[in-house]
Order: C-alpha cells, then sequence, then structure tokens
C-alpha cells in the first residue's frame, strides 16, 4: 500500500472522529421520549405434544387476512397451548423454555420481541400455578408443594410474597373420610370479586398422578369464600351436583359479565372428563352465594357433553356445546374433532342461538373460545387439520360471525391479545 | 534347522497376513524361500496355464487371476518339486509362502488366506464405517467417544456413563437403527450392551452400516446398524485393565481364554464393572425458597449414579468333524442407574432409579462343507429380561439434595414399583453357498419371540377393577428372512449384491390399558403385518486404489413391542399403527493418494413414510402414531493423511439436509419442507495423533488430540425461512428468537497412551471436553465438563 495515501486516510478519519465527537458534545441533544404502542399478540401450537411447542408474534395491527405466526418476528417456545392475560399483562402458566409449570410473564418491546418477563416456580402436580390478580400488586395462586395453602405473589415484580394456610378451613368436611385421598384449596379454580378470593376446595379420591382431576370424592364441588384485605376465611358455599370444577390449563373456565355478575363453568362427574352433569353456575355482582335459581345444565343441551369454555357479556354468554356425547381415548372425539359448535346464550331466557358463519370446531382446550379486543368478539377457530384456523368476528347481534384472519403457518390458534407497549 | 533327516520337503506355511487395501488387487502372490529363510531366486512357478520365475528376493506375482481352482507348481533346482490344488474366490488376493526344503518331497498342508476379516468388511460393496475398537484399546475413552469422531455418525447421549446413547446414522435414530454382535440382533439384552458403558476389551471392531444392511444382519433396520464385532481368541489370554475417571468413575475389566492344546476345546470368560456417580456440574434453575424466582446455579447432580455388571463365560467344541464350533454362552448383567432428572432437567429426583438384569445362556453353531463351499452359522437365545422402576420416595429432592416429606408417593408424576419380565427366544440362522469361483448364494433369518408380564403395586389398574394392566400378558413374535446373491463381474471388478428381505410380525395384547377407558375382551386384539423388501449394492473398482459403491433399498421397520404395546405408565397401545418405510440410496468414492492420503466421500438420499412418534392423546397419556414423512440427501467427507512417519491427521465432516415433506393438514403445511427437529444437520471431527519412542524401541507413546464440531439444531420445527443462512446453512444461526435452539458446540478431547517395553502394560490418559464447554444433547441435557481419566492395562498372559 502507498504509505502517504494511508497516512492521509487515518488523517481523515482522526479528524472526522474530532468533529463527530466535537458534534456530540456542543449539539443539545432532545430528550427522550415516551412511545407508547399497541400491540396485538397472538400465539399458535406449533405441534400437538406434551411439551406444547409453538409461536408468538407482536403485530402493530389487529392482525387480517392471512397471517403468518411463525417469521423471523416471531418467537418460538413450550408451553404455547394457551394464556391468561391479565391487564396489560401476558401471563401463562407454563415456562416458555422448557414448559415447567408456573407463572410466566411475557414482556413485549417496541420493535416487537417477546421474551420472558420472569417466572414463579411451583411442583408439577396439575393446577399448580392456577392464579388470580387483584391488583398491580397482589395475585394469588396455588402450588402443589402445599397443597392446602394459597400463596401470594406480586404480579409487578412477580415475585411470591407469602401463603395463607386453610388446612382447618379444609378440614371442616371430610376430615375423617378415610377415601378422600388428597385435599387442596385453590388447585382448579381461584376468582376476585368485589373483595372476595373465591377457591375451590378439591377433596379427591387418589394421590397420584391425576390428583384432583376426575376423582372427586363429593358431587357437589365446594368453593371458599375468602377475604382479601383480611385473608380470613368467611364460609364455603357450593355448586351442587356437579362432581368436577375447570381443568386447569390457561383457560380459566370463568368470566365475569359486564354487570359483575360471574359465570363458572364445572365440567360434570364423568371420571372420564366426557361430561355429565356439567353446568355453567353464576354468582350475582355483590353477591358471595351460588346462584340457586339459575343455572345453565349442559344435560338438558345435549347428553354426553359438557361445557368447556365461557365468554359472558351484556347479558349473553358466548360458548362450545358439542353436537353429539363426547368420547374420550384415542379415537374419542373430545379434542380434535369436529363436533364443538358456537352458541349465544341468553342468560336471562337461556335461549340459545346458534353463530351463523362459523364453523364447527375442535375443543378450545386451553385457548378461550372467545375474547374480546378492540370492542370485537373474536371467536377462535381450529377445525380439524387446521382447515379453518384463525379468528372470526362476532356481529353486533351476536348471531353470526365472519372471518378476521387466517392463520396459514404457525400452528393452531391459542392466543390473541392486545397490549400497549411503552419505551 | 539343520539338514538332516529330509532329503526335500516342502513346507507352505499359512500366514495370516496384514495387506494393505491397496496393494491388494485380486491375484496370487507369494514368496519362496529355503528352510534358513533364504530367498530363492528363478524358481518356476506354474499356476495351471501361465508360469513365471521368482524375483531375487524370492516373491512372485500373477496378476489378474479370475476366480477359480488351480493347481500351483514349484521347482527349483536342488529341490524337489511341489504340487498342490489351490482354490481362489472372487475378491480374495492370496498370499502364498512358501519354504522349500531340500529333502523329502511332500506338500504338508496348505491353507490359503486373503484378507483380515476386518478388510474385507472394508472391501463389501454394503460397506460399513469401521471402527477399529482394538486401536483404541488402551485409550482411557469409551465407544460413545469413538464412534463420534467417525463420518455420518453421531451418538446421541444426554449424560455420561451409562447415559442411554443412541446412535444417529444419516438422520435416522431411535428404533430405526438397530444394533447386533457378531450379526445377532442384541434386543434380547436390553441395556447390557450400552455403548457409554460397554468396554473397549471386548471388541475387536465396531461395525457401522449406514443405509443398506448386508443379508447377514437380519432385521428391519429402516436407515442403519451397529454391529459390535467380538475379539476372537484363540490363544491364552489374561487381561486385565482398570480406568480410574472424574465423577467417581472407575470401570474394571477382566478377560480370560484358553485352549486345548489340540484346539478341540476352547473357553474363557469376560467380566466388567463400571461405576460412576455422574455428579459433574450442571447449570439448573434453582428456585428462591421465599420468592420462588428460578436462580441459575451450577450444582453437582447427586442423584445420577449408574453400575454395571457384567459377564460372560463361554466354552467352545472346534474343530470337529461334526463343528467347527459349537459354542456355548452365558451372558449375564446387572444394572442399577439412578435418574436424576425427568425428560428435562427442570427439576431434581432423588431416589427415582432402574434395573435390569438378566441371564443368557446361547448356543451357537457353525460348520462348513462341501470344502467351505457351505457353510452354517446358528445361533439361539433364551433369557428372561427383568426391568424395574422404582419411584416410591413419599417426598421431593430439591436440586441441593435437600429432601421434602410429603404424603403422597413419587417424586415424578407416574409413582412405581413395577417389575416387568420379557421372556425371549431370539434365534438366527445363517447359510452361505459358494456357487462358484464368483458367485455365493446367503440366507439369513432371525425369529423373536417376546412375551412381557409384570407387576407394578402403584401401576394402573383396569378400569372399575384392581386388576394391574402389567399382569396381562402380551405377546410378539418376528420374523425377518433375508436372501442375498453375491456375484463378481467384468474380472472381478464390478461386485454386486442383490439381497430380497421378508419382514412378518404378530402380536397380541389389549388396546386399551389406560385409565379413562373400559377394559374388556373386546379389547384383545391381534395384529400382524406381511412386507417385502429389497436392496441392491454395487461395488466398481476403478483402480487398484479407488473405488465405487452404489446401493438402494426398499425397506420397513416394523413396529416395536414398546410401540404397540405402550408402557403401561403412560404410553398406551396402539395397534393401528403401520411399520414405517424408507427408500433409500446411497453413492460413495472410496480412493488412496501416494499411499498416505485416503480420501472417502459417501452421499445419500432417503424417502421415509410414516415416521413412528409418540404423540400425546388425552392427557396424561401419549400414544405411538404414524406421523411425519422424511425425505433429504446428506454427504459426509472422511480424510486421513500420513503427515510423517510418526503423525497422523484425520477430519471428517458430515452434511445432511433431512426435510419434512407430504403434510397436508392446512395448518402444518408451513413444516413442509422444514429440517426434521432434533436432529443435528451438520457436524465434524478432526484429530492428530503422533508415535514416538521414548526409551526403546520397544515401547510406544501416542499423542492424540480431537476435535468435535456440532452445529446448532433445533429442538422443535422451525420454518425453513428462518434457518440459519450461508453457505450449507453453515453462517450465523437460526433468525428467529428461540428457546429451542441448541447452539454451536465445541468439543476437545486430548490424551495419550503408552505402552512399556515389556508390552504387557500400557497406560492410557484422556482429557474430555479440556475446553470445560457447555454440553448438550436430547432436550439439553447437560453433559460432562472438563473430566480426567486414567487407564491402566495389564496383559498378564
Amino acid at each position: 500500500m502507498n504509505i502517504s495515501k494511508l497516512k492521509t486516510g487515518l488523517f481523515a478519519l482522526g479528524l472526522g472522529l474530532t468533529f463527530t465527537a466535537c458534534s456530540n458534545k456542543d449539539t443539545p441533544q432532545p430528550e427522550p421520549t415516551e412511545t407508547t404502542k399497541d400491540k396485538y399478540v397472538l400465539i399458535t401450537m406449533s405441534d400437538n405434544n406434551l411439551n406444547k411447542p409453538g409461536f408468538a408474534t407482536a403485530f402493530d395491527e389487529l392482525p387480517n387476512g392471512n397471517i403468518v405466526n411463525n417469521s423471523s418476528e416471531s418467537t418460538q417456545g413450550l408451553g404455547f397451548g394457551g394464556w391468561r392475560p391479565y391487564g396489560n399483562w401476558l401471563f401463562k402458566m407454563f415456562k416458555t423454555s422448557d414448559n415447567s409449570l408456573g407463572i410466566e410473564r411475557l414482556d413485549v418491546a417496541l420493535n416487537g420481541k417477546i421474551s420472558s418477563g420472569g417466572f414463579i416456580s411451583t411442583d408439577k402436580t396439575n393446577g399448580s400455578g392456577n392464579f388470580v390478580i387483584v391488583d398491580d400488586n397482589k395475585g394469588f395462586y396455588w402450588d402443589g408443594s402445599k397443597p392446602t395453602e394459597i400463596q401470594i405473589f406480586n404480579p409487578t415484580k412477580l415475585e411470591r410474597s407469602s401463603s395463607i394456610d386453610f388446612t382447618d378451613v379444609i378440614n371442616k368436611i371430610g376430615k375423617d373420610e378415610e377415601n378422600i385421598k388428597f385435599r387442596a384449596i385453590g388447585q382448579k379454580f381461584l376468582a376476585v370479586k368485589d373483595g372476595k378470593l373465591f377457591a375451590n376446595i378439591t377433596y379427591a379420591t387418589t394421590d397420584g398422578t391425576q390428583k384432583g382431576f376426575w376423582d372427586d370424592f363429593y358431587p357437589d364441588v365446594y368453593i371458599a369464600v375468602i377475604d382479601i384485605a383480611t385473608g380470613k376465611h368467611e364460609k364455603t358455599i357450593k355448586i351442587e351436583d356437579t362432581g368436577a370444577i375447570a381443568y386447569v390449563n390457561d383457560n380459566q373456565m370463568y368470566d365475569f359479565d359486564s354487570n359483575g355478575d360471574l359465570y363458572i363453568v364445572t365440567q360434570g362427574t364423568s371420571e372420564k372428563g366426557t361430561g355429565g352433569n356439567s353446568k355453567i353456575s353464576r354468582i350475582k355482582a355483590k353477591e358471595t352465594e351460588i346462584d340457586k335459581d339459575w343455572s345453565l345444565n349442559m344435560d338438558d343441551i345435549q347428553v354426553g357433553g359438557k361445557f368447556v369454555s365461557v365468554f359472558a357479556k351484556d347479558g349473553k354468554i358466548i360458548t362450545v356445546i358439542p353436537n353429539t356425547a363426547l368420547t374420550g381415548g384415542p379415537t374419542g372425539n373430545i379434542n380434535f374433532s369436529n363436533i364443538w359448535e358456537f352458541y349465544s346464550i341468553d342468560i336471562a331466557t337461556k335461549k340459545r342461538t346458534k353463530i351463523e358463519g362459523v364453523p364447527i370446531t375442535t375443543n378450545p382446550g386451553a385457548a378461550m373460545a372467545a375474547i374480546e379486543i378492540d370492542g370485537k368478539i373474536l371467536l377462535r377457530v381450529n377445525t380439524e387439520k387446521g382447515v379453518e384456523n384463525g379468528y372470526y368476528e362476532l356481529n353486533k347481534e351476536g348471531t353470526s360471525a365472519k372471518q378476521l384472519f387466517q392463520v396459514t403457518a404457525g400452528g393452531s390458534v391459542s392466543g390473541l391479545y392486545k397490549i400497549k407497549v411503552t419505551n | 534347522m539343520t539338514l538332516t533327516r529330509h532329503i526335500c520337503i516342502y513346507i507352505l506355511t499359512l500366514i495370516s497376513t496384514q495387506i494393505a487395501f491397496a496393494q491388494q488387487y485380486s491375484a496370487i502372490r507369494g514368496s519362496v524361500r529355503s528352510t534358513d529363510n533364504q530367498p530363492i531366486r528363478d524358481a518356476s512357478i506354474r499356476l495351471d496355464n501361465q508360469t513365471t520365475k521368482t524375483l531375487p528376493d524370492g516373491s512372485f506375482l500373477f496378476e489378474n487371476v479370475p476366480t477359480g481352482h488351480y493347481t500351483i507348481s514349484v521347482s527349483s533346482l536342488g529341490y524337489a518339486n511341489l504340487e498342490q490344488k489351490i482354490s481362489k474366490n472372487a475378491g480374495e488376493t492370496l498370499f502364498i509362502p512358501i519354504t522349500l526344503l531340500t529333502e523329502a518331497h511332500y506338500l504338508e498342508s496348505i491353507e490359503v488366506t486373503g484378507k483380515t476379516e476386518l478388510q474385507l468388511a472394508k472391501e463389501q460393496p454394503i460397506r460399513p464405517i469401521i471402527i477399529d475398537t482394538r486401536a483404541a484399546v488402551t485409550q482411557a475413552t469409551n465407544l460413545s467417544e469413538l464412534m463420534n469422531r467417525s463420518a455420518g455418525v453421531r451418538i446421541r447421549q444426554s449424560g455420561a456413563v451409562g447415559g442411554n446413547p443412541e446412535t444417529s446414522i444419516n438422520g435416522f435414530q431411535g428404533k430405526a437403527v438397530k444394533y447386533f454382535k457378531d450379526g445377532i440382533p442384541l434386543d434380547y439384552l436390553g441395556d447390557g450392551y450400552n455403548l457409554s458403558s460397554m468396554p473397549l476389551e471386548i471388541l475387536n471392531r465396531i461395525e457401522v452400516y449406514k443405509g443398506v444392511l448386508p443379508v447377514f444382519l437380519g432385521a428391519d433396520a429402516l436407515g442403519g446398524a451397529v454391529n459390535l464385532v467380538t475379539e476372537k481368541r484363540n490363544s491364552p489370554q489374561l487381561h486385565l485393565n482398570y480406568e480410574i475417571g472424574s465423577f467417581n468413575t472407575h470401570r474394571v475389566g477382566l478377560i480370560g481364554s484358553n485352549q486345548s492344546a489340540d484346539q478341540k476345546w476352547a473357553y474363557g470368560a469376560e467380566l466388567f464393572f463400571n461405576h460412576s456417580d455422574n455428579d459433574y456440574k450442571a447449570l439448573v434453575g434453582i428456585p428462591d425458597p421465599e420468592t420462588k424466582n428460578l436462580v441459575k446455579q451450577r450444582v453437582p447432580l447427586f442423584h445420577n449414579a449408574f453400575r454395571s455388571y457384567f459377564g460372560e463365560g463361554y466354552i467352545s467344541m472346534q474343530n470337529r468333524s461334526w463343528a467347527d464350533e459349537l459354542r456355548f454362552a452365558v451372558t449375564a448383567f446387572s444394572i442399577n442407574k439412578e435418574q436424576q432428572h425427568p425428560a428435562l432437567m427442570t427439576e431434581a429426583y432423588g431416589a427415582v432409579r432402574a434395573t435390569q438384569n438378566t441371564i443368557a445362556p446361547s448356543l451357537r453353531y457353525k460348520k462348513t462343507i462341501m470344502d467351505g463351499r457351505l457353510a452354517f452359522d446358528q445361533f439361539i437365545s433364551y433369557n428372561n429380561l427383568e426391568s424395574q422402576r422404582i419411584d416410591t420416595l413419599m417426598g421431593s429432592y430439591d436440586w441441593y439434595g435437600n429432601f421434602t416429606p410429603k404424603s403422597s408417593r413419587g417424586e415424578s408424576r407416574l409413582p412405581s414399583q413395577s417389575k416387568v419380565n420379557e421372556k425371549q427366544i431370539v434365534a438366527r440362522s445363517g447359510i452361505n453357498y459358494q456357487l462358484n469361483g464368483s458367485t455365493k448364494l446367503n440366507l439369513n433369518y432371525v425369529f423373536t419371540d417376546a412375551k412381557r408380564k409384570g407387576e407394578d403395586p402403584y401401576g394402573a389398574r383396569f378400569d372399575g377393577t384392581d386388576i394391574d394392566v402389567l399382569s396381562i400378558e402380551s405377546s410378539y413374535q418376528k420374523h425377518v428372512l433375508g436372501l442375498g446373491f453375491d456375484k463378481y463381474f467384468l474380472k472381478e471388478r464390478l461386485h454386486n449384491q442383490t439381497i430380497a428381505k421378508f419382514y412378518h410380525y404378530r402380536a397380541a395384547g389389549l388396546n386399551n390399558t389406560w385409565f379413562s377407558t373400559t377394559v374388556t375382551d373386546k379389547d384383545k386384539r391381534k395384529e400382524s403385518g406381511s412386507y417385502w423388501g429389497i436392496a441392491e449394492a454395487l461395488k466398481y473398482k476403478l483402480d487398484h486404489n479407488s473405488s465405487l459403491r452404489l446401493s438402494a433399498e426398499y425397506t420397513y421397520r416394523m413396529p416395536e413391542r414398546e410401540e404397540l404395546f405402550g408402557n403401561n405408565v403412560f404410553v398406551v397401545p396402539n395397534f393401528e399403527l403401520s411399520p414405517e418405510k424408507s427408500t433409500n440410496l446411497s453413492l460413495g468414492y472410496q480412493s488412496r493418494y501416494f499411499d498416505k492420503l485416503a480420501v472417502e466421500v459417501n452421499g445419500f438420499y432417503r424417502h421415509t413414510k410414516g415416521l413412528i412418534l409418540l404423540v400425546p392423546i388425552q392427557a396424561p397419556n401419549a400414544q405411538y402414531q404414524n406421523q411425519e414423512n422424511v425425505r433429504g440427501f446428506g454427504f459426509d467427507l472422511d480424510l486421513s493423511y500420513q503427515l510423517a512417519r510418526n503423525y497422523r491427521i484425520n477430519a471428517n465432516a458430515t452434511w445432511q439436509d433431512l426435510r419434512i415433506f407430504g403434510i397436508t393438514a392446512a395448518q402444518d403445511a408451513w413444516k413442509n419442507d422444514a429440517r426434521l427437529r432434533n436432529t443435528p444437520y451438520f457436524f465434524a471431527n478432526a484429530g492428530l495423533q503422533a508415535d514416538y519412542h521414548l526409551f526403546s524401541k520397544n515401547d510406544l507413546l501416542n499423542v492424540f488430540i480431537n476435535y468435535n464440531f456440532l452445529r446448532e439444531f433445533y429442538l422443535e420445527t422451525i420454518p425453513k425461512a428462518a434457518e440459519a443462512g450461508g453457505f450449507l446453512g453453515l453462517s450465523g444461526s437460526a433468525n428467529l428468537n428461540s428457546d429451542l435452539v441448541i447452539p454451536d458446540q465445541h468439543m476437545l478431547h486430548a490424551g495419550f497412551t503408552y505402552k512399556l517395553p515389556s508390552g504387557r502394560v500400557n497406560i492410557g490418559a484422556e482429557v474430555r471436553n479440556l475446553l470445560d464447554k457447555d454440553l448438550f444433547d436430547y432436550y439439553r441435557i447437560q453433559r460432562p465438563g472438563r473430566s480426567f481419566h486414567l487407564k491402566l492395562s495389564y496383559n498378564i498372559l
């Protein structure tokens, strides 16, 4: 190389750096401004295996048309069968890196990057990580390692803070019953309403792999009512003759109507999880007792069916109802057959209206069957082999729906939520 | 030797020769010497119609000798004439050392041999990767590490000693790859022949077949097989070895064998013991006791030990009129393995463990008749393989080993005290018939019968009863019949092997052994199936140093027992399974340049349908189902170079492009053309060895260093567009934010062996993972960091 040219180049480079440095020092910099953007986060499950692998993508707008959910902008992880958002947070009960049970928060950056924002670890008992949030600083969850306690955590810090022992409350019923092998509180149902925490009490006949699920000792579901301010147990209420409450994954299987009424799904008495006495029950706003005058009984609608999801708004319930009796097992129809039909049910009259325009779908499972975003009620549709795979928008009358978007890559849709992201 | 009583004696002596591959080419060569070992020049050698004379060094050569029967005559002034019939088979190069005596004139015997078994294996159209375990027997290493240095082969191992190694060949793995010992399928010995714990001393070599299997390996392998070839011990031997290593690893082996003076009896035994605490440090997430947030910490594994006892004793009657060999052997082993964590390292177990043991008597008969043209090889074995899984602890452990009691049983979600007995019969019949000098027929038949029954006080019961599902017997039979046609053409430049295989399986058991289904007599099922496969392999010699190989096969893999019956824990039966089927092609080129550089390039293509994978059906149950179709191609390159007299360098690299196809479900269509998940697509090895004599010409120091690179791979399927870019996908990383990408891994091993001048004692030392890198395999299960191993071997006899 020509030495003189090299020297000239180095001189020019040094000069440039000098002036650049001076410029930075002398020119007043604008104050950083806070930027807030809406993000519509979509999750899909890419493979139906035990680890529930999948993808999440943060879109700038409500998805429309054909959507790819596994692009270079997406995040891949495990435990993507569903989630349980709250406020401006995205929570899920399965850790993205390894699918272990607990409570994980997904954080979304302005550039759309999704990452784990923390994790509270629990043991591996089914239902561990079942949680409910009271406010930014307080929430409750259940950990199978201390089944007779309810854990308290801080959702903002995503840290456990303490726990409350309800052993005495649990033992008020069936204390000496030797066929009750497992007792727990909050394993399958935790809800917050009017300053009270509602937590189911499990009285199970097994203490093995599936303890607490489809092994109820009593036909009635017991729910403890706890004053949140004092942490004191006030009373225990019950939903009669229904067997199992909920099935815990990220679908919490309850919802509040616009007027504050709480609607709770119970899945029935079948030991095979295929229904029988499945109900949607109600605790009215400002009340703490099960409304004995109202329940929606699946047996009146479809014998051998059950409820698996509930969305309540303005006196209507949106849910899916099987069009045939449920069967389990490898060839059963319960999970992966097109048997679940969308209905709008008038709460006052219990009149059912089949929602037109939306396909008969598979079981939503951990995903919510219906959600609301930007004032739109969206129905989650995933038909066999994913021929239809996306969300349908319900019309204002609640009578028909049309496709909003179809996910063409990334797997079966399992969640959509809108959050605001600030830098 | 003095010339006293005999006037003229001719002795032809068989010498087992180690002949370099490149020097052999369908010839008859030899040397003629006097009894005082002096070369006899200008001796006349006649081979039927061809004649030649010996060179000054006594050597002679007949090139391009077709297969057939010949009469060889030797004459030289002052020596009596020699005449003897010999046979030369296709592909054989005969070496005949001749010693002429000056008195008497009889030919004591003539035996001809061409090549060692190792060389013969290397020269077959269906060529295996040969791992010469004898060459590494003094190294403080194990079979997994040795095999990982080979092109196209990847041993995927979770953990360390005893850690369930699995061979991946051309992307096939799991049950698609079959294991054999001396041609006998090894399924009946369960985990007894574990690549991570089996001692090198037991073997002569390992043959890894990529793609087409030779007919003598009777199995429904889809893409490859591993044949463990044991060391033949014909002379008195007594060998002791001991290895000590990091993580409280101890390995002891004692091998002894002997043979009667008349060579009619032989007997021996092999005893091995392995133990390792496997308490290496792993980076795990530990919950803070208050906040329950996970804090990453490196902690030693505390319940990860492996212990095995293995023994085999045999007695052989041999060289009888009715048997070349009748060998009765008893193989026994006992394995105790602790389980530190579930499939992912998400939590610690402190008491879960598994055991397996068996005593397996076997009988093997070999006989050759019709002047060696017809050979029989019969094997039969019966054993009861007993497996236990124990998870009865009423409590749990944390990663520090602290115990917390609890009321329910079992650390995992599946408490168990199961004991499963699998009563098995394995029979293998092999018949080889040499039709003529260039044509052979091979028939191989393998029959497997297994009956499974067990008990588990904490296991599943039939719905509404107290009947243990394990107590119901299930049965499984499999037949694999192979017929091979082996022929040379074009003056032996072209070698052809055609193989037809017939598979049949029959299974009987219960179809619905799971918690949410009522089981009745209706659920008793019997399934069977018959299938045909075919394979064709060609080898063409381009010249003395180079050859081309081409093979193609259409093959099946029958559903295995666990896939059909489940495991009675959470894997439920599926009698609807179809066999996996695959079309495999391979093309290879092999050459040697300047006697220093050996080059081998292989390419393959596979088209596999109906891969059997475990999928969930209804929590917590899962079931094996025919799921994915895979096709793709790949190649590997293997080089070795003699840098100098004492220095050798070798390197290989494997790249494979295996992709999913044929998915019609709309929501999964994006997976078409995506890489097969959890399957590395590029890996490479490089090694350097040097030999030195330190103190005398009788000692030998061998120093070696091996580097292994494993390219990032994807635990779960990612779209093709998000794959790493660059040439062959070797640049950068996946263009996707993912926790499920296993990053690039680099591993360096180094060590030495030293043979003391006496030749009886060898010392080996090795440092594994010299750079102390975080290494993973199988769902990010961490492998040991840097570890040190020292091995002493002593040949007592």
